[in-house]
């Protein structure tokens, strides 16, 4: 091919073709663990993405369960008072920075270069980076455990409680290299995304033809942008405090706590929608599909999607309610957190809507969007009772509030990437989860998580307050926290279904030798005319888009009256998975290998500056390799000499584009 | 998919199942809930949240039934109909409009509303006329300290655990730290209120009637956090005079073997930390424990402060502990001797809860969560175990109870 093609060639040709001075030639794997750990596909770094994910889930869901064990009685005496602080932090870090965010991340690595017609992300090599990034920064965080035991103030953290004379072990230095460490793969991947939503999309393929999700993951990265430099600043800060010897929270050398509280917001609340938008776009995906109807008000999806992205930025303080603030910057914070509910509003009642005067097949993951739908809603009204800020006075930090985020963050974001997974599950594994356990993990989980936290609304309004690691008889707390704590186990129940599913589906597929389909469920959106699962160069050829919905209409054209007539079979308008004369990045060693020297740097700076030498031998190293290995396999012909493979249906223009993919 | 209608309503069963036991359990023995108020702040809070609890029922029953209504009206009845396809609807840009304005509008009221409120809540008593009170969280119990001659110090009266006032009046709060944040929230009578070290923030309280209005630390503050209790003791006007009267009467000398071993005791150990007002080392008369000071620290903000509960008129109070253990008994009878238990005939001999009271000074650290050093020094907090004796133990008790 020619280097010339495109903005991300190399500028001098393919001459690298034997490794300079000393650099491993890139390797090749294309199977077992070693193809696993040099991979730059996007898909496999989704699915790596979601597999580390689901595993901190497990760690998370345990220290849930701990938690819920621990409240089930007045009392309690499963934990001590230190160990109680030190499992809720870590559960609700856990859960934000270890599960949520990175199963959202598995989701766009996975399905954005496939929603736009691209072959893989503008980096290939730094997606690698950022998620061995995240994976170190996640294992740094947990290994507290191991190491003297996990931070104890909180996931706010909030000074000076976090510094060192009131948290003298070194969980707090755990938590914060840790998320130091996983924000740099949050803006690797921001940059990549970003920059691959607005330059890979195929031809034809106008922002105002994009999916819905590939819109809210476009918003989320920006989000993510501009969000983490303040979690990291406000990090660095406490990093210095906690290691240095700063004062930057030394409220006698005249330091105000309320610095940690703004800056901690100015990311946190930015965080929310990080969490949540990408569930957005996933049930915007879903419903559609599965009401026979496209997404109603597409205008009207992108837009309170990217108001709910700008506003989110002018809320922050609705956290500091109590804080001591003042009225003024109390009543400014509390009416634009209203505010913000009315982009959300139109969401809701735009999925609503698409699915008014629909066909609806309630499979898993269309069970699972509606679920997001109602749960979220509850979300959504509680926390407009928090906008209320007098009234928010009398709710914050009790239960109420952990009622009203777990119905956003569980009952929203998790609803939907649960439906998300059921939904493209055959795309990623070539196999479909069972529909029927599928629907009783669905149930399950409703029950279960509707069990565990609508009864925090009434223990918080009846005034318990949150962080506590016990409580006492008499406060009419019995009853609601033992009801809690079973619906937590029917939680836990229905993920062991989900695993089961997972598990029985796979060696049911195998057994019948089934072949899947590429589009099992009628959908609309470029992904479904691949293959399940996606071959490694996704596109054959490079689809150009002429409407939103590219795929559907290919199969489905509009008469006069607006019914849908079939113009085309589903399988004259999907691709064979035919890689001929296609090239792809080539995988790397170094992202792990500059991954792995983050954790040394880090255990540096808690124990003995000479692990951070280790570790920037290890990072200077695997920069040097990256820098100088050659740009493709040695030996690999990918018919480079073509620039311009096939012509077939209109598509030519497109292999420009996929030309352009060298790493 | 007709199977799927009963399974349809279960998911709305666990919500409404919540809203109509919501409804049932404000009638439940809670004691610290918001939902009751019991006085004029906590009270505009209520009424201002009500009706917006009103609204989002109507939104919830909306939303959540209508997409129960849509799902039951919209459902494929089989593959047939699910192939045949509905009319495809792009949008409505009225529609749009409409929901967008509708809610905007909505919420735009109850922002007026709110703000209104908030300037309302933000309005301080006349601070020539209203009690003053500061109140310092530390970890893991709450100071108040009362300005009665109002020269701006807050130093006649000193005290923990109870901030007693009198009922109908409204007391300003001085709220502070002296080490991480905490915050005081007492629900009955108004929201929670930030301590932040290095700041003072304000906070308003009036209780309607008499009684005990219980609350606690709600900003997390380290590991007993969720031992960090409050208690509102709201008394008649003349109560009240009387009670300051008390509480700045000076140290009696006790009498009788055991409490004046226990005397020599306080004086010679627990000084290091606590304090009690006017109090004289038993050997010498002359030589007042903490004459110059009365319980001073070291600055205005300490990073850890270092100190203990005042001790002056202990027996006045009704728990100890950063509110973990009762003083006074929590029997009904007991309970309704009131804040002047100790004084009453028989009153410890009943009611002294001396139980918890022992168990406190045998090992306190394991009756609480505390970094409890052996020597108390600026990275511990919390009284150690200083391994006295029973005989030192029933001396101090003995002591103790003379501090009414």
């Amino acid at each position: 091919m020619s280097s010339t093609d495109g903005p991300l060639a190399l500028g001098s040709g393919g001459q690298l073709s034997s490794p300079p001075m000393g650099v491993f030639a890139r390797p090749g794997q294309s199977k077992g663990w070693r193809s696993w750990i040099t991979t730059v596909d996007h898909k496999r770094i989704g699915i790596l993405y979601g597999a580390a994910a689901l595993f901190f889930f497990l760690i998370g869901g345990i220290e849930a369960l701990l938690i819920r064990l621990q409240l089930a009685a007045p009392n309690g005496k499963l934990l001590s008072a230190d160990l109680y602080n030190q499992v809720y932090t870590m559960h609700g870090t856990t859960m934000i920075f270890l599960v949520v965010m990175p199963i959202g991340a598995a989701f766009m690595n996975y399905l954005l270069p496939l929603q736009i017609g691209a072959r893989d992300v503008a980096f290939p090599r730094l997606n690698a980076l950022s998620f061995w990034v995240f994976l170190f920064g996640g294992v740094v965080l947990n290994s507290s455990w191991l190491l003297g035991g996990g931070a104890d103030g909180g996931w706010f953290n909030y000074a000076p409680n976090s510094g060192v004379i009131f948290s003298p072990t070194h969980g707090i230095d755990f938590w914060n290299m840790g998320l130091l460490i996983t924000g740099i793969a949050s803006l690797l991947g921001a940059i990549n995304l970003i920059t691959t939503v607005l330059n890979m999309r195929a031809p034809g393929m106008t922002l105002m033809k994009m999916p819905v999700f590939t819109w809210m993951s476009l918003v989320t990265q920006f989000l993510l942008l501009f969000a983490i430099p303040v979690l990291t600043s406000a990090q660095f800060l406490l990093m210095f405090d906690r290691l240095f010897g700063a004062k930057f929270f030394d409220v006698s050398e005249g330091a105000d706590p309320l610095l940690w509280e703004h800056l901690f917001w100015i990311f946190g609340h930015p965080e929310v929608y990080i969490m949540i938008l990408p569930a957005f776009g996933v049930i915007s995906e879903i419903i559609p599909v599965f009401a026979r109807k496209p997404i109603f008000g597409y205008p009207f999806m992108v837009f309170s999607g990217i108001a709910i992205g700008f506003m989110g930025w002018g809320v922050w303080a609705h956290h500091m309610f109590a804080s001591g603030i003042g009225p003024i910057s109390v009543a400014a914070f509390s009416v634009s957190t209203m505010f913000i509910a009315v982009p959300t509003g139109v969401k809701i009642l735009n999925w609503m809507a698409t699915m008014w005067g629909g066909k609806l097949k309630f499979s898993a993951p269309m069970l699972y969007s509606i679920g997001l739908v109602t749960m979220f809603t509850i979300g959504g009204l509680s926390g407009v009772t928090h906008a209320v800020s007098p009234a928010d006075t009398q709710q914050t930090d009790t239960y109420y509030i952990v009622a009203h985020f777990h119905y956003v963050l569980f009952g929203g974001a998790l609803f939907g990437f649960i439906g998300g997974w059921y939904f493209w599950w055959p795309k990623a594994f070539g196999y479909a989860l069972s529909d029927k356990l599928g629907k009783a993990n669905f149930w399950l989980l409703l029950l279960g998580f509707n069990l565990t936290f609508g009864p925090m609304h009434i223990l918080g309004l009846q005034g318990m307050p949150r962080r506590t690691y016990t409580y006492r008889d008499g406060y009419g707390f019995n009853l609601w926290n033992f009801v809690s704590t079973v619906g937590a186990f029917l939680i836990a129940i229905s993920f062991l279904v989900f695993f089961w599913n997972i598990i029985a589906s796979r060696r049911k597929a195998k057994v019948a030798g089934l072949v899947m389909s590429g589009d099992p469920w009628d959908s609309r959106s470029l992904e479904w005319m691949l293959p399940c699962p996606t071959p490694a160069h996704n596109f054959d050829v490079i689809p150009t888009v002429s409407t939103l919905d590219e795929f559907w209409h290919r199969k489905y054209g509009e008469d006069e009256a607006g019914r849908l007539v079939r113009i085309a079979a589903t399988a004259d308008v999907s691709q064979k998975g035919d890689a001929t004369d296609v090239h792809l990045p080539s995988p790397s060693y170094w992202p792990i290998v500059l991954a792995f020297g983050l954790p040394w740097v880090a255990y540096g700076l808690i124990y003995s500056l000479w692990f951070c030498v280790l570790g920037a031998v290890c990072i200077i190293g695997a920069i040097y390799g990256w820098v100088m290995e050659p740009s493709t396999e040695p030996g690999g012909d990918h018919g480079d000499h073509d620039p311009h493979p096939s012509d077939a249906s209109g598509d030519a223009a497109a292999s420009i584009e996929g030309a352009a993919l060298v790493d | 998919m007709s199977g799927q209608t009963p399974k349809r309503l279960l998911r709305l069963a666990p919500a409404l199942a919540a809203v109509v036991v919501f409804a049932a359990s404000c009638a439940d023995n809670a004691p610290q809930t918001t939902l009751k108020p019991k006085g004029p702040k906590a009270e505009t809070i209520n009424d201002l949240i009500n009706p917006i609890f009103g609204v989002a029922a109507v939104v919830f029953v909306l939303i959540l039934g209508g997409a129960l209504f849509v799902a039951l009206k919209f459902r494929a009845r089989d593959e047939d109909d699910y192939d045949a396809f509905p009319e495809q609807v792009h949008g409505n840009f009225k529609l749009e409009i409409g929901w967008t304005i509708l809610p905007a509008v909505i919420l735009g009221l109850v922002g007026v509303l709110t703000v209104v409120t908030i300037f309302d809540l933000a309005q301080k008593p006349d601070p020539k006329t209203a009690i003053q009170v500061e109140v310092i969280g530390q970890q893991w119990w709450w100071e108040y300290r009362y300005d009665v001659n109002r020269d701006g110090k807050f130093d006649d009266i000193i005290t923990a655990n109870n901030l007693v006032i009198p009922a109908g009046q409204e007391i300003s709060l001085h709220i502070k730290s002296r080490d991480v944040i905490h915050s005081w929230w007492a629900p009955a009578l108004n929201g929670k209120k930030d301590a932040v070290p290095g700041r003072t923030h304000p906070l308003t309280i009036q209780a309607d009637k008499p009684g005990e209005y219980i609350g606690q630390c709600t900003e997390f503050c380290g590991l007993s956090h969720a031992e960090m209790r409050i208690k509102v003791v709201a008394i008649t006007d003349q109560e009240f005079t009387s009670w300051m009267t008390d509480q700045q009467k000076p140290f009696v000398n006790p009498t009788g073997e055991a409490a004046v071993r226990g005397w020599s005791a306080m004086a010679g150990q627990c000084m290091s930390c606590h304090r009690i007002n006017g109090m004289t080392d038993p050997g010498s008369a002359e030589n007042p424990v903490d004459a110059a000071e009365i319980y001073k620290y070291k600055s205005v903000v300490n990073q850890v402060s270092g100190a203990a509960p005042n001790l002056t008129h202990f027996m006045s109070r009704d728990m100890f502990a950063g509110g973990k253990f009762n003083l006074r008994k929590n029997t009904p009878a007991c309970t309704k001797l009131g804040y002047d238990w100790a004084k009453t005939k028989d009153g410890i001999k009943d009611c002294l809860n001396r139980t918890d009271l022992e168990a406190w000074l045998r090992n306190s650290p394991a009756q609480k969560a505390m970094k409890a050093g052996e020597v108390p020094s600026t990275n511990s907090r919390g009284m150690p175990n200083f391994n006295l004796t029973e005989d030192q133990i029933d001396d101090l008790v003995a002591f103790l109870i003379t501090l009414k």
